[in-house]
């Protein structure tokens, strides 16, 4: 399992990596174990607002509908069309080609409050 | 990924019995919605049961509606609805359909949710004398729920008996399936563009009354009542009801 120290995560198993003023999303190693085989993505719009920690997202694996969270509140600036005809490759690369979407963050103090890698691992691996 | 959910069980849970209550398809998927919204809120997890009043053709969160054969299903009086679950179309009427709602740690793997919960389905098809056991996954999901096994559902030897599905939101599972009592005089060969030949899907799948089980819904919703609280090891808020349980078969 997977922790790559340079993201940041959330206690929904998102995790954002952090560039200047935008945030790439996914979703985190340990949630695409837990969904199983993903087979379908709906992802926000570009040009949609979004709220922190409010569902953006769904995801479809093993006839299981979850929600994605918005790790921060801001504008979808980008998606990752690829997943339309290929949502695989978030089982096969969670933190790279799996990715999600970019948001403009509106408020960067909000990624004060997400995880760490070592706090998001202690999160995972506790009991 | 082997977490369970095993903190919430002991806890009474709501049983709803709508076996008597009569609603359009649109209805059911709302009142099941209802229920994850409840346990959302802070309610008890929910043991629904309920039955259908006319044939309808229910179809997944994202299956496309291009699957339907709406003419079909105009001709024979089918309501098609989507459902806010995921998987493929699912013709309901011989049927008697589960929803649970619970809260689940969100580390929960979907598997382990699916698989406690069917310990409880195959706890109560136990009752009725029915050896079911989980599913495992056996190709890639094509448009009829039936046609194909996934580790959400369940079997009798290789035969799918039992087809469910799940919504998580907000640490709250929502899962409903249908347990597959008889058959009606169409299928969703009828109903679904380019589906499976009707004896390919016969042949894989089958229902309590071919096992020679008890198939009357209120009998087989008996059982289940009791196999969720053996299983899980919960009790109910409400006194289960004692009427209508003698052996129709």
């Amino acid at each position: 399992m997977e922790f790559p120290e340079h993201l940041k995560y959330t206690k929904e198993h998102e995790w954002v990596a952090v560039d200047g003023g935008r945030a790439r999303v996914g979703i985190t190693d340990y949630a695409q174990d837990a969904l199983g085989d993903i087979v379908y993505v709906q992802l926000p719009e570009v040009g949609a607002t979004v709220a922190a920690m409010a569902p953006c997202a769904e995801v479809e694996s093993t006839k299981s509908v979850s929600d994605i969270y918005a790790p921060v509140s801001g504008t979808i600036a980008e998606v990752n069309a690829a997943l339309n005809d290929t949502p695989e490759i978030i089982n096969q690369e969670p933190y790279g080609l799996g990715w999600l979407f970019d948001v403009d963050v509106a408020d960067t103090s909000e990624l004060d409050s997400l995880l760490d890698a070592s706090a998001y691992r202690a999160l995972v691996e506790s009991e | 990924m082997t977490r369970t959910t095993n903190e919430v069980a002991p806890h009474p849970w709501r049983l709803v019995d709508d076996l008597h209550v009569t609603r359009s398809g649109a209805a059911q998927m709302q009142t099941d919605l209802d229920l994850l919204d409840e346990v959302r809120a802070g309610s008890p997890a929910a043991l629904r049961l309920y039955t259908w009043a006319a044939p309808a053709l229910s179809i997944g969160r994202f299956q496309p509606e291009t699957d339907v054969d709406a003419d079909a299903c105009a001709r024979h009086g089918v309501e098609v609805v989507r459902r806010p679950t995921g998987g493929a179309a699912l013709l309901h009427g011989g049927d008697l359909t589960y929803a649970v709602a619970m809260r689940v740690d969100t580390r929960t793997s979907v598997q382990a949710s699916y698989d406690e919960i069917a310990s409880a389905l195959v706890a109560g098809l136990a009752v009725v004398g029915v050896k079911a056991a989980v599913a495992r996954h056996d190709g890639p999901p094509g448009a009829v729920c039936f046609a194909g096994q996934q580790g959400a559902d369940l079997r009798v030897g290789n035969r799918k008996v039992c087809g469910s599905a799940q919504l998580r939101r907000d640490g709250v599972v929502l899962q409903h399936g249908s347990i597959l009592l008889r058959r009606l005089s169409i299928d969703e060969t009828d109903l679904i563009a380019g589906s499976h030949p009707r004896d390919q899907l016969r042949q894989s799948t089958v229902t309590l009354d071919e096992l020679g089980a008890p198939h009357d819904p209120r009998v087989v919703a008996d059982a289940l009542i009791v196999g969720f609280a053996r299983a899980l090891g919960m009790t109910y808020r409400q006194p289960l009801r004692t009427e209508g349980t003698s052996g129709t078969r």
